[in-house]
């Protein structure tokens, strides 16, 4: 696709050689002279009241850190959108790894001796682990007094009660989602350590500014007291978004105290147990049809397994909903989102942040619908693509094209779908299966513009160099290449020139959260503004500099009061197919094929995004098959890499990739987000191929095999109502 | 009680006094500054860890540091400044291996024991010998291509 | 006087003169006592005794034929090195070659392996299946125990203070059988721990069965194989209905904890599809749980 001179063409990325070398310093590798080490005391019970902590001796250099050293005017929360989260419990605790106090001490083994023998008095109480728990008050409602967090309703079209009274047929499914653990191959670490008359944070995250903002309030200092410096991050997928601020928050109090660096990293075991999760969800549909089996309506409501505190999960919801239309148009369309409390770790972002639960839900609730009419799922999920200008789950309209017949025939094509879904019949142990998915690029509605406000400076050197400064992260997402690339691209001069570090929020502008696939879309454009602004200058001015700033576009507007209006200016879009073969003995699952095309607008290096492609879509499939995370009254089961299973290299065969070219208006040379749509939907071709192999409706994920063993013996046959 | 070890650590002789159960990964990143050894998950499931052991790709998560007494050890501290370590490291660079990078070390020492072994594997014997280094970002392609191009590029100095 | 954390002796008599007076845990690959012991970054692993490193005895390494045609494998050998070997019995070497991954299989040995009595281990399925025997080696002389013997139950093994396990001697190979079976259920495709493992074999004498063995892996407490369900069928002619009757009293001999639908039905699926598969004489000595599909035309549905 690329031609010599378009920014598609691929560069070597900036930081592979260190990393490669072992030479980048991760968190865990930067020795902070005589620092301190932490270990967290937590809650061993998903639910009760502290009675008491129960200390042994602690000897000389060694403290206890807990709530009572906030200093007076400090605020025991975290702000992570919500303030319901606190930094450390008092008197209750809601979830099993919920931060009680730091243990806090020079040596490693001793504290590991002191951290065996403190034990905590609880009373316990009655917990509500899942959604059903949750919306039943098991053990009495902790919030809201109904243990609903949060909650929206959108609709489109006539209203869905007037409609469902003409409708021929109502079908009513519930489709079902699993915790999702992130295995970020580096786990959280930071470091607090008190400078001059303020603190600098280094952490592995990937939003330094939320970092501040989050943890100011404790010591009731101003967010600009705190230096939050973003150490090389291996991997985050939303993991990594708000979660620092659970460990900078303690962190921040023990330095305080101390008055030295205090530094934790968690092992594997410790983050798989105590970290944020992907929201379990559960969809339960009804759709009417009229008496040729065509969609009237469709009806929605969403739960999601919020946890025990609020923090970001209303915006998690409010995505989910919008996203729940999939990528059809129906005459009428109504969701009602719930976020649901329950005593579990309080779940959080999560590549899609709340849109794969909804789009594998529809995308499954639709192959239903079709086989229930002896249809294949491809014509009839054909029937209802939304177009642009069509009108979207929010009442706005699709602004830009849709290119999903082109992306379909490529995916059609590369995958010999139509000959093998003749072949394979229903139930022969082959099957190929087909999604369709989008993703609204960066923040919704008019959020970029009301919350974030994003502002991006390039700072133009005597010797030619040019900085950017901004506060994006680089977390292996390629934006280390991205934004030079941008720049050079611009001004036209080598890659090398430009510099772009690790952001430091002293001397970087703010410009917004490394999330929402708003990085390049948004963040890109800024940079791509600047450097037009700057390119005149560049050889005339010896050193100065350029600002940017975010404005969104007028005649575009939304209410985030009623959630009406353009949720998103450019989505990104794209169609996956699965092929996969059961053994008939085992039920093992093998995948025989996976093939993809995405819409991320016009891509910015054509080789970072196939290798966003390729990770997105595994990711996705090992969400639908083997990552099983249990809770079990309040307990994570699965707390190892041995017994959390995340693909291998022999887990999928080499993917098909395709793009297509779709400039976006706004975006650095027409590109958009791309990064969580990858994941959106290669999990629901899988069930739909898998299905289809069967023979057997499958309405839950994960599918482990022995799921698929209990589906082949007692599942509904496809095509049967439930 | 503290025990005089030695071994060899890329290429020179080192001697270390310490808990001879401490485990070998911690003494390589905390005594000789061996942070391009990563921990990903301590209990040799992830492969972040992985070292060259008497020319054997290990993970030193696994290895009391008493069982190194005497023995060879390499790391990608190491690796890397061999020819054919750079070899690796400029294919992993142009084939897009590389994303978050914390597997990457491992990966580039888990790619160094196959082409030693085999200097043309196919795509399914890449596949098996990296398939205990996990990486959740890149979905593995680019990692298996760059493995092929180290393999092409190298040429007959894989098979010496 | 300090305490001492662990021994490193260079030689096996010297291992040898330690456990005879030195009540200590014996550690060679490390991948299973590491693990178990394991405390948090930075922190060294705790072991209620001292450790025995064995890992680098030289004594230890070699994998022989013995004069009697049994396969020798030194106690320290590796999984990488077992799976390498073409004196080591088939099912012993498809065991060896799935374990782990590349870097587990250059650590972990064979005596770990059964010494760790975990009913997950790889190795212990086709060591129950081929009769095969741990020798136990003190200052005091040697002896010989069957593999199915020597672990007791669940993470325990019958191993004296003053013993190591310095070989296992495995008497059959595959030339014994006619066709072999072998399939592990991973939790994936490769570096995985064992959902599900059967190994079995089978000899015939013109239609009359003359040997049959199953074992099975992560099925209870400990590795499965019952000589009373295997002498159901030795001796007589394969029949469907006969096939149905070892399936139904091997399902008595198993008690699988977790996910036990599962491993209940993989299970007969897969005593089903050897027997019944290999009742027809295929050419193929190996007999997997599918051929794969080669479907052209119209397949019946499996399912």
């Amino acid at each position: 696709m690329a031609t010599v001179n378009d920014i598609s063409k691929s560069v070597r990325r900036v930081d592979a050689v260190s990393k490669c070398e072992g030479k980048a310093k991760y968190l865990p590798d930067i020795d902070f002279r005589d620092c301190l080490w932490a270990r967290m005391i937590r809650s061993s019970v998903p639910r009760g009241k502290i009675i008491k902590v129960n200390l042994p001796d602690l000897p000389s250099g060694y403290c206890f850190v807990d709530y009572r050293d906030i200093p007076e005017g400090g605020h025991n929360y975290l702000h992570m959108i919500a303030t319901d989260w606190k930094c450390f419990a008092e008197d209750e605790v809601r979830y099993v790894g919920e931060t009680i106090g730091l243990l806090v001490g020079p040596d490693r083994t001793v504290l590991a001796d002191l951290i065996d023998r403190v034990s905590v008095d609880y009373e316990e109480q009655i917990p509500a682990v899942t959604i059903d728990e949750g919306l039943a008050c098991k053990g009495g409602a902790f919030v809201n007094g109904n243990n609903i967090h949060c909650h929206l309703k959108i609709e489109t079209g006539e209203n869905a009660d007037e409609v469902f009274k003409r409708c021929a047929k109502i079908v009513e499914e519930t489709v079902e989602t699993g915790f999702q653990e992130h295995i970020y191959l580096e786990t959280n670490g930071a470091c607090c350590c008190p400078e001059g008359d303020g603190y600098v944070i280094y952490a592995s995250a990937q939003c330094p500014f939320y970092i501040r903002k989050s943890i100011a309030p404790l010591l009731n200092i101003s967010p600009e007291k705190i230096t939050v410096r973003q150490t090389v991050t291996g991997g985050a997928f939303g993991g990594k978004e708000h979660f620092p601020d659970v460990l900078c928050g303690p962190l921040l109090v023990a330095a305080h105290k101390t008055g030295k660096c205090v530094k934790m990293v968690f092992d594997r075991e410790e983050d798989i147990e105590n970290s944020v999760k992907r929201h379990p969800s559960k969809v339960v549909f009804k759709t009417g049809l009229d008496k040729e089996g065509n969609i009237l309506v469709m009806d929605s409501k969403v739960y999601y397994n919020v946890g025990g505190y609020l923090s970001s999960s209303f915006v998690v919801l409010q995505r989910g909903c919008f996203h729940v239309a999939g990528c059809y148009s129906f005459p009428s369309f109504r969701s009602e989102g719930f976020g649901v409390a329950t005593n579990t770790f309080p779940s959080c972002a999560f590549r899609g942040f709340g849109a794969p639960q909804t789009l594998f839900a529809v995308e499954t609730h639709m192959c239903h619908l079709a086989q229930m009419q002896g249809l294949d799922p491809l014509e009839f999920k054909s029937r209802y693509f939304i177009k642009q200008g069509d009108t979207t789950s929010t009442n706005g309209k699709v602004v830009e094209k849709v290119m999903i017949p082109q992306m379909l025939e490529q995916v059609l094509k590369a995958s010999d779908y139509r000959r093998k879904v003749k072949e394979y019949k229903i139930g022969s142990g082959r099957g190929i299966g087909i999604s369709f998915y989008n993703h609204g690029g960066a923040f919704t509605g008019n959020g970029e513009q009301s919350l974030i406000k994003a502002h991006c400076r390039l700072h133009k050197y005597p010797d030619g160099h040019v900085e950017i400064l901004c506060g994006q992260t680089e977390m292996g997402q390629g934006f280390h290449t991205i934004l030079p690339k941008i720049a050079a691209h611009v001004l036209e001069i080598p890659i090398e020139k430009v510099v772009f570090e690790d952001p430091d929020t002293s001397r970087v502008p703010d410009s917004g959260p490394t999330a929402a696939s708003r990085s390049t879309m948004i963040v890109g454009d800024l940079v791509e503004k600047a450097a037009k602004l700057m390119k005149d200058r560049y050889s005339k001015e010896s050193e100065f500099e350029i600002e940017t700033e975010y404005e969104h576009p007028e005649g575009y507007p939304w209410n985030q009061d009623t959630f009406q209006g353009y949720a998103y200016l450019g989505y990104g879009w794209g169609v996956c197919a699965v092929e996969v073969e059961v053994d008939p003995c085992t039920a093992e699952v093998a995948v025989k094929g996976v093939w993809s095309s995405h819409d991320g607008g016009h891509p910015v290096d054509e080789l970072i995004v196939h290798g966003q492609v390729n990770g997105g879509v595994l990711q996705g499939i090992g969400w639908a098959s083997t990552e099983v995370m249990e809770n079990t009254d309040g307990h994570f089961r699965q707390t190892s890499m041995s017994d959390y299973i995340v693909p291998t290299s022999m887990d999928c065969p080499r993917q098909g990739v395709d793009l297509v070219d779709n400039p976006y208006e706004w975006g650095p040379f027409g590109a958009k987000g791309l990064g969580e749509l990858v994941f959106n939907g290669s999990g629901a071709a899988y069930i739909d191929a898998l299905s289809r192999a069967i023979g057997k409706k499958i309405n839950a994920i994960p599918v482990p095999t022995e799921k698929v063993m209990e589906y082949i013996l007692h599942g509904k046959k496809l095509g049967e109502a439930d | 009680m503290n025990v005089k070890l030695e071994f060899t650590l890329n290429g020179k002789n080192v001697t270390v006094s310490t808990d001879p159960l401490r485990r070998l990964i911690d003494v390589l990143r905390e005594d000789f500054g061996c942070t391009g050894v990563k921990e990903g998950c301590s209990e040799g499931e992830c492969g972040a860890c992985s070292i060259l052991l008497n020319g054997k790709m290990v993970t030193s998560c696994l290895i009391p540091v008493g069982a190194a007494d005497g023995q060879d050890i390499v790391t990608i501290e190491g690796l890397s400044e061999t020819e054919k370590g750079k070899l690796i490291i400029q294919a992993f660079a142009d084939g897009g291996a590389v994303q978050c990078g914390f597997c990457i070390p491992g990966m580039v020492v888990a790619a160094y024991s196959i082409l030693c072994e085999n200097p043309d594997p196919t795509e399914d014997e890449i596949r098996l010998g990296i398939s205990g280094n996990i990486c959740r970002c890149t979905g593995y392609d680019l990692i298996v291509d760059s493995i092929r191009l180290a393999a092409e590029r190298g040429g007959s100095i894989w098979k010496k | 006087m300090e305490e001492v954390r662990a021994y490193i002796p260079e030689t096996l008599k010297e291992a040898l003169e330690i456990r005879s007076r030195t009540d200590c845990i014996p550690l060679a690959g490390g991948s299973d006592l590491m693990v178990s012991n394991k405390r948090t970054t930075g922190v060294a692993p705790s072991f209620d005794k001292p450790v025995l490193i064995i890992r680098n005895l030289k004594e230890l390494k070699e994998i022989s034929v013995n004069g009697k045609g049994e396969c020798v494998i030194g106690a320290g050998c590796t999984s990488a090195e077992i799976a390498q070997s073409s004196v080591v019995p088939w099912h012993l070497r498809q065991a060896a070659s799935r374990m782990g991954a590349v870097a587990l299989r250059n650590s972990a040995t064979i005596a770990g392996n059964i010494a760790n009595a975990s009913p997950k281990g790889d190795t212990p399925g086709p060591l129950y299946l081929l009769d095969a025997r741990v020798r136990l080696t003190s200052l005091a002389g040697e002896r010989e125990v069957l593999v199915s013997d020597f672990i007791v139950k669940f993470k325990t093994i019958d191993l004296h203070p003053d013993e190591l396990i310095t070989a296992v001697v495995v008497p059959l190979s595959e030339r014994n059988f006619d066709y072999i079976f072998w399939h592990k259920v991973g939790t994936r495709k490769a570096n995985a721990i064992s959902k599900l493992t059967l190994s079995q074999a089978i000899k015939f004498d013109g239609r009359i069965v003359s040997d049959y063995r199953l074992s099975a892996t992560a099925t209870g407490a400990k590795t499965n194989r019952s000589r009373e369900v295997e002498k159901l069928i030795i001796g007589k002619e394969i029949t469907p209905a006969l096939i149905e009757q070892v399936i139904d009293a091997f399902d008595e001999v198993i008690s699988p904890r977790a996910m036990p639908e599962f491993r209940r039905e993989a299970t007969r699926r897969m005593i089903r599809r050897f027997l019944s598969v290999a009742s027809e004489r295929p050419e193929n000595r190996v007999i997997d749980t599918f051929d794969g599909f080669h479907v052209t035309g119209q397949p019946e549905p499996v399912f």
